[in-house]
């Protein structure tokens, strides 16, 4: 009998050999004593690394993907969800990159990096996260409002507590705009014209602090001697125990040097670890930046943005992903090849953008984009609130039937903006090994008339649409 | 004395030596020479040997870095230099590297098919509005490079536009030498109906001049070697009506009636300075004094008064205006009613047909060539920037357009825009006119230019391009018609 659980993915006799023996298996098996175990019998799963795959059971152990394919083996007494003949397919939590709506804050242009995404979030709703969940959205990244430098992005699960919900991370990326008149690009150029004076005041203040702490040594080190000479003239004798006997002599010199008219000056010992001056609240996150010790976020309505954005930017090599808004210019295709030749991750509306001036002629950024050479897309959906999480896929759908490939819509809803946020581990592709987090829907994802049924998050069902039906 | 012999022989075989080495150099250089030569059009006057030869290198070597735009074939108006027929600009880098019939073109060089249309300096218009925001120099930073009013502008062959104290440039899709400069013009009102504004007026100069005066005074004195005190700077000093008689600024006045420009003549006749007039409907009338107090107008020829019958003196408008002005030597501006881009409708009054505006100048009789200027070194001259802009000569910026037939002509339509020697404008690329009388074909790449630059077969003595015309006696090449390609769409 087999004691192992067997996975086979491709379909040869050898699995389909399997598969009509797993009933019988099931049965034989054993009951796991180390966990749960829940296994899925679905239609479809977009795993979102390589082909998506068909009649697929996905097995569930200790909030962890333990098997996934055609031919597993059920445990004895696992839970079955048999969710077969529906169509239901299972794929990676929906990350939405920006839930502006979780937020009410206001605030103008100016430099307010301080703020957090995750202080700005109010709740209309006791279940407003619970739409979300619904809706198949794991994560969802919250930016303060306001432009210029309104501050820095948080994360939150959609699963966390009520009211005030807890931030995954709460410190991420420093999101700046772009607005293309005098003062906001006075704005950018000023924070980096300050981060740079900053950075060189740290410099001059470290080289001053290193200057005054050898100087410092130094002298206490000779003081030491002398005292020793005068010691072993004196008494010719002790053996004092380096250091120790070099800081007594200094704390006791010390006390001499009051006498003396600038010894209270000069024997002021300098601290021992550098403090770095302190910087303006503001400033820290954009310095940050300019370190190269943290992500921006830039927002742009427009090519005309982009090509001030560039311009500001100059040669600077600073760690940035983009996140484009049609605004009421529509007109990113006129950058496109330039876009996609940054390298950056880049966020886009799911929406098929109207080129103003040729009335008739539709651009669909996302697949121009992909096309001129851009490996990391996000769509996010092209309006705020729950209702823009509905027409999400409906935006996406469309954007795919003209042109963008399918794995690159999935991904670009799902992986690409968890990695933007650093969640790889929460919201991955579906392989043996990666956490247990999951939704299944009962059919297409990008059909508008499928709905999600279950949200699995480390294993455990967070939301079932029966349940919820029942209720 | 043997020993300075033999320093001298070793000097002479030196000199020898030297000499040979660089015939060895020269030789083949004339050898390459007639194989390039079949590259470009008309042989007409070969420039000197020297001129080739050092021009050849210094294209070979920074080949690789610059950008050249040749324009092949078209008829240069160059408004300084007359008209070249069928000419060639060579552009690079932005700037005009040469202008002839006979220019060899560089082997990477885009090049532009103008065969039987007209090359002009791109027209600058002065004091618009709508096509930049912000003020000063501050206009870079509202500038938006895809805006639809850059597109139409390029479109009514505009590539500098001024407003705002800031002298843009069209640079579509590109912040690059978009900013040429800003205009801080002193504005001075002077109005007939205003008697203590232009009392105050007078006193500032008086005592600007004064100060002035005092100041050339103690600099004699100085230079005499005598002991001089600090000038004081007088009460009610304007620094602004200093720059002015400085000569360091212009003077921006608005006057249309014939009062008050014969009032502006008479300021400017006591306190000289640089200055410009916006208005000048009734300029007619006083064309011999504007001229003499070298007064700069903008002029709007459409723009139209009736005569007042009650007074004794010429007013109203004149279809002659502008001629007038010109023939007392009057340098001018042209400006329509409209100073944007109207999107409301083809009114023809705005800054999409500036040229139909000049050519309503040249109906009342004015020169075409003054009518060019007008709108572009003469523009220029009034904005300071004519050391760059408004005429097609060496070493200024590659601002151009193609137009496929005369720029007065109302069927006439700017086929190309160059700007900063970059094509931003392609009349078949852009939505807004390309259905229009659209090109014929496609325009050629005359690559053959470039295979006759490698030395490949090139035709001779054929007969023109397609579209060159009858009255063009001279022969020209034909590229090869299996090495024409497309022109590349942008």
């Amino acid at each position: 009998m087999f004691t192992t659980y067997m996975r086979v993915n491709s379909t040869n006799m050898f699995s389909s050999f399997l598969l009509l023996l797993s009933p019988v298996l099931l049965q034989d098996q054993e009951r796991d004593p180390v966990g749960r175990v829940t296994a899925y019998r679905l239609d479809h799963v977009e795993t979102l690394q390589g082909d998506a795959l068909e009649k697929v059971v996905i097995l569930v152990r200790d909030g962890m993907i333990e098997r996934i394919g055609q031919a597993v083996i059920v445990p004895r007494g696992a839970e079955v969800v048999d969710l077969r003949g529906k169509g239901a397919t299972a794929m990676p939590p929906f990350v939405l990159s920006h839930a502006t709506s979780l937020q009410t804050a206001t605030r103008g242009r100016g430099r307010n990096a301080k703020y957090r995404g995750i202080d700005t979030v109010w709740l209309s709703k006791e279940d407003t996260l619970k739409d979300y969940l619904e809706r198949g959205v794991l994560l969802a990244s919250i930016d303060p409002p306001g432009s210029g430098f309104p501050g820095r992005t948080s994360v939150v699960r959609t699963t966390a507590s009520l009211p005030v919900p807890e931030a995954l991370v709460d410190d991420l990326h420093l999101k700046v705009t772009v607005e293309a008149n005098r003062s906001a690009m006075e704005l950018l150029r000023s924070a980096f014209k300050d981060a740079d004076s900053a950075i060189e005041k740290e410099k001059q203040a470290k080289l001053d602090w290193e200057k005054a702490r050898k100087e410092w040594e130094e002298k206490q080190k000779s003081k030491a001697e002398e005292a020793k000479k005068k010691d072993s003239e004196k008494k010719e004798a002790g053996k004092d125990g380096g250091k120790d006997g070099a800081a007594k002599d200094a704390d006791g010199k010390d006390a001499d040097g009051k006498n003396g008219k600038d010894g209270k000056e000069e024997d002021k010992e300098p601290p021992k670890e550098f403090t770095p001056p302190k910087i303006d609240a503001n400033l820290e996150p954009i310095l940050d930046w300019v370190r190269k010790e943290r992500v921006a976020q830039v927002w742009l309505d427009s090519a005309s943005e982009w090509v001030h954005w560039q311009d500001v930017l100059k040669d600077q090599e600073l760690s940035w992903e983009l996140v484009l808004s049609h605004g009421s210019s529509h007109n990113f295709h006129e950058v496109i090849d330039d876009i996609a030749q940054a390298g950056v991750r880049v966020d886009i509306p799911a929406q098929i953008a109207k080129q103003t001036r040729y009335t008739r002629i539709r651009i669909n950024l996302a697949a121009e984009l992909v096309a001129a050479g851009l490996e990391k897309l996000i769509l996010r959906p092209s309006r705020s609130g729950v209702r823009g999480v509905d027409s999400w896929r409906v935006g996406v759908a469309a954007l795919v039937r003209e042109g963008l490939d399918r794995q690159i819509a999935l991904k670009a809803m799902t992986l690409e903006p968890a990695a933007s946020i650093g969640q790889e581990e929460i919201v991955g592709p579906l392989i043996v090994g990666a956490a247990a987090n999951f939704i299944i829907l009962d059919g297409d994802p990008l059909d508008p008339l499928a709905e999600v049924l279950m949200v699995i998050e480390d294993g455990k069902r967070v939301y079932d649409r029966e349940k919820e039906e029942d209720r | 004395m043997n020993r300075q012999m033999r320093k001298q022989n070793w000097l002479t075989a030196l000199a020898v030596l030297l000499f040979l080495f660089g015939l060895g150099r020269a030789l083949p250089a004339q050898e390459e020479e007639p194989l390039e030569e079949p590259a470009e059009i008309e042989v007409e006057t070969p420039p000197p040997a020297e001129e080739t030869e050092e021009a050849e290198p210094e294209a070979v070597e920074v080949a690789e870095e610059s950008v050249y735009l040749a324009i092949v074939g078209g008829d240069i108006h160059s408004v300084t230099d007359g008209v070249t027929r069928k000419g060639i600009v060579l552009c690079k880098n932005g700037r005009i590297l040469k202008v002839g019939r006979r220019v060899r073109i560089p082997k990477d060089a885009r090049v532009i098919d103008a065969t039987g249309m007209r090359v002009y300096p791109g027209l600058i218009a002065v004091d618009t509005s709508g096509f930049m925001r912000g003020s000063g120099a501050s206009s870079r930073d509202g500038f938006d490079p895809f805006s639809l009013m850059v597109d139409l502008g390029l479109a009514g062959g505009l590539t500098t536009v001024h407003g705002s104290h800031a002298i843009g440039k069209l640079t579509r899709g590109s912040l690059e030498g978009m900013l040429v400069g800003t205009t801080p013009w002193v504005r001075l009102s002077w109005s007939s109906t205003s008697p203590s504004g232009r009392r105050s007026l007078r006193a500032s100069f008086q005592i600007v001049r004064d100060y002035l005066r005092a100041e050339r005074a103690q600099a004699l004195d100085k230079e005499l070697g005598e002991e001089v005190d600090e000038l004081k700077e007088p009460k009610g000093l304007n620094k602004d009506h200093l720059r002015l008689l400085r000569g360091e600024a212009m003077a921006r006045f608005s006057a249309n009636s014939l009062k008050d420009l014969s009032g502006i003549c008479d300021l400017l006749e006591e306190f000289p300075m640089q200055s410009v007039i916006f208005g000048g409907r009734e300029a007619w009338a006083c064309a011999g004094r504007l001229g003499r107090v070298n007064a700069r107008l903008v002029l709007t020829p459409r723009s139209k008064q009736m005569a007042d019958k009650r007074v004794n003196r010429p007013s109203g408008w004149s279809i002659e205006n502008a001629r007038k002005l010109w023939d007392a030597g009057v340098e001018f501006a042209i400006l329509p009613s409209q100073k944007s881009i109207s999107t409301g409708g083809i009114a023809g009054r705005d800054l999409l047909t500036l040229p139909m505006e000049a050519a309503f100048a040249i109906r009342g009789g004015l020169p075409q060539k003054a009518a060019l200027r007008a709108i572009t070194l003469d523009a220029a001259k009034i904005l300071g920037m004519a050391d760059r802009l408004g005429s097609i000569q060496v070493g200024k910026d590659a601002d151009l357009i193609i137009c496929d037939g005369d720029l007065f002509d109302y069927r006439t339509f700017v086929q190309w825009a160059v700007v900063n020697g970059a094509v931003v404008y392609d009349k078949q690329a852009m939505p807004y006119f390309a259905h229009i009388r659209p090109r014929p074909e496609p325009q050629k790449v005359i690559e053959a230019i470039t295979d006759a630059l490698k030395g490949d077969k090139v035709e001779e003595e054929s007969a023109p391009t397609e579209g060159g015309e009858a009255d063009a006696p001279e022969a020209s090449v034909t590229p090869a018609e299996s090495s024409t390609k497309k022109e590349p769409q942008d």
